[in-house]
């Protein structure tokens, strides 16, 4: 792909110890993208970002994010590669013997920050981007689910990474603040940063459609990819939909069209957007 | 609200004294050791400088000579003290002895003059011993030169065993005190295992996360150095309240060098405990932090 990936995945297969979760991946990413990553439950989404972070090794195949080679990385890299990586945990990963600012004190710490008034501005600054500017002082615990997760996204903003992962991170929110998130990363996929969000909310995509990568049946069913691979999973959306019918899961079983529609990037603006987002929201997050 | 927070303080207070006490109840062990190696090496000292050989002179060196005699042993580096011995003085000693006046008995003095002669601690052993006579039998005012090899070598054979076992006992308990001290500091670093997995996945640098753990560990190891030194000065002087003889207050410095090493032994032990200890988290993968 051109210059401009920042990620960049072939034949790559990733790993839970011995198990293979996902097979043969081949992804490109471009620095401007938002991409959805979705799937079912256990479908490998957070393994795949999981690899993304080198949490997961990778094994086979080539692996490239943001200029670290995923198969040779060293131990020392590793920091390096997540500094350029703002992570947004679906389980959090928040330091729950400190505060929240002191949470965030931490990461600037940790990523090389000295001078204390400009750490302090940079505080206050990603907390008023996700509407907690007066929970600083509490601990984690005392915070409700959602506000942990936008302590969470406000950490992951903290170093202007240049790649966001997002797992699942308006799981926790209510609709409004959820579409103020959405906002927010659609805004950060604009000024030039990959944003990847897996999800199950595809209620939101309709409202803020993008380029969608699927997980499913150990595969990653990505368009750009299957331009250069010829892809082996040409049939199986008949047979994923009447699983996931069984699945029970509303949410995947009511969106399931949306998809597999959307898997084409063409046919993105077929979906009307949700009113409440202009359309500036979306249009260049489809450039890619 | 204020009284939880008072009861959550309160808990991690106690982690942390236990901690300390242990540190401390181990520093205390080796500083006790300390104190009985510094008194053997005392005691064996005195033994040794107590040991001594009896110099006789012929009947008809002049009394001049004796003193010069007196005067070069003491130059030598080997002798501690010398004390010459008239044969009146080493008469009365020995009626005193026999509780009988033999010198009206045989009607002349028998006894020679000497010089008792003291060693330093060094040089009390046999070999040095049969060096230090035959230079002096080469003296023709001496007659002969007197000492029991069999004390000697007893002497040395025994102080040899018992700094042995002293020797042993200390290397076990430095082994105790290492897996003592490990133990609390890994159950502390394990109890926030998660926490160190969360600081790597936002991107701190190994030595990042490990520096608050180990500067944490050796202020703990320097409080309870703190303690121990304390604690050793009360058994010192509880000590010497009850058997004076036995501490020198003069030896001030070998104890102030004893508190040192035990402040150093605090640090080092428990610098490199929560090292290793924090190193175990830092490598371990994210899934066996649910295991171990």
């Amino acid at each position: 792909m051109g210059l401009d990936t920042i990620i960049s995945l072939n034949k790559v297969s990733v790993y839970q110890k011995q198990h293979l979760v996902l097979a043969n991946v081949c992804l490109h990413i471009d620095k401007g993208e938002f991409v959805y990553l979705i799937g079912r439950t256990g479908s490998g989404k957070s393994s795949l970002l999981k690899t993304f972070y080198a949490d997961l090794p990778v094994i086979d195949g080539n692996a490239s994010i943001a200029g670290h080679d995923l198969r040779t990385i060293k131990n020392k890299q590793i920091p390096m590669l997540r500094r350029k990586i703002g992570i947004v945990f679906q389980d959090f990963q928040l330091l729950i013997d400190r505060s929240v600012e002191a949470n965030l004190m931490f990461v600037l710490r940790a990523t090389g920050w000295k001078d204390k008034n400009k750490m302090r501005d940079r505080i206050d600054d990603v907390m008023a981007k996700v509407g907690l500017t007066t929970k600083g002082y509490k601990m984690p615990h005392q915070l409700s689910g959602g506000e942990q997760q936008r302590v969470v996204i406000a950490r992951a903003l903290l170093n202007d990474p240049e790649i966001i992962l997002a797992d699942e991170p308006t799981g926790n929110l209510d609709p409004e603040t959820s579409d103020g998130i959405m906002n927010l990363l659609f805004d950060i996929s604009k000024t030039g940063r990959a944003v990847i969000m897996a999800t199950h909310d595809y209620g939101l995509i309709e409202r803020f459609p993008s380029r969608i990568i699927k997980c499913e049946m150990g595969k990653v069913v990505d368009q750009k990819c299957e331009e250069d691979n010829v892809g082996p999973e040409t049939n199986n959306h008949d047979l994923e939909e009447d699983k996931l019918e069984k699945d029970g899961t509303q949410n995947v079983v009511e969106h399931s069209d949306v998809i597999i529609v959307n898997d084409d990037n063409q046919t993105k603006e077929e979906h009307n957007p949700a009113p409440e987002i202009d359309s500036e929201d979306t249009k260049p997050a489809n450039q890619g | 609200m204020a009284k939880e927070l008072k009861y959550n303080r309160r808990r991690l207070q106690t982690s942390y004294l236990s901690t300390v006490i242990g540190i401390t109840l181990v520093l205390y062990m080796m500083g006790v050791l300390g104190l009985v190696i510094l008194h053997a090496k005392k005691i064996s000292d005195y033994v040794k400088e107590n040991i001594g050989f009896s110099i006789i002179m012929n009947d008809d060196v002049k009394e001049a000579d004796i003193f010069m005699l007196q005067k070069t042993l003491d130059a030598t580096s080997y002798v501690k003290q010398t004390e010459y011995i008239t044969p009146e003085q080493a008469a009365n000693e020995l009626m005193e002895d026999l509780g009988e006046d033999f010198i009206s008995f045989l009607g002349y003095n028998p006894l020679l003059p000497s010089i008792e002669v003291k060693l330093n601690a060094q040089y009390a052993n046999n070999d040095s011993l049969e060096v230090i006579k035959n230079q002096l039998l080469e003296n023709q005012n001496i007659k002969e030169v007197d000492y029991q090899k069999s004390l000697v070598h007893l002497v040395n054979e025994n102080i040899k065993r018992v700094g042995l076992i002293l020797l042993a006992v200390s290397v076990l308990f430095l082994f105790i005190a290492i897996a003592l001290i490990n133990n609390t500091i890994r159950l502390a670093v394990y109890s926030k295992r998660f926490i160190i997995k969360s600081m790597q996945l936002v991107g701190a640098t190994q030595s990042f996360i490990r520096r608050p753990f180990i500067a944490k560990g050796v202020v703990q190891g320097v409080i309870a150095a703190i303690l121990t030194i304390v604690l050793l000065a009360l058994t010192l002087y509880w000590s010497q309240k009850t058997i004076p003889e036995l501490v020198d207050v003069q030896n001030i410095d070998l104890y102030l060098l004893l508190f040192g090493f035990v402040l150093l032994l605090g640090m080092i032990i428990a610098w490199i405990s929560t090292y290793f200890a924090v190193r175990k988290y830092l490598k371990i993968k994210t899934d066996y932090l649910y295991f171990y």
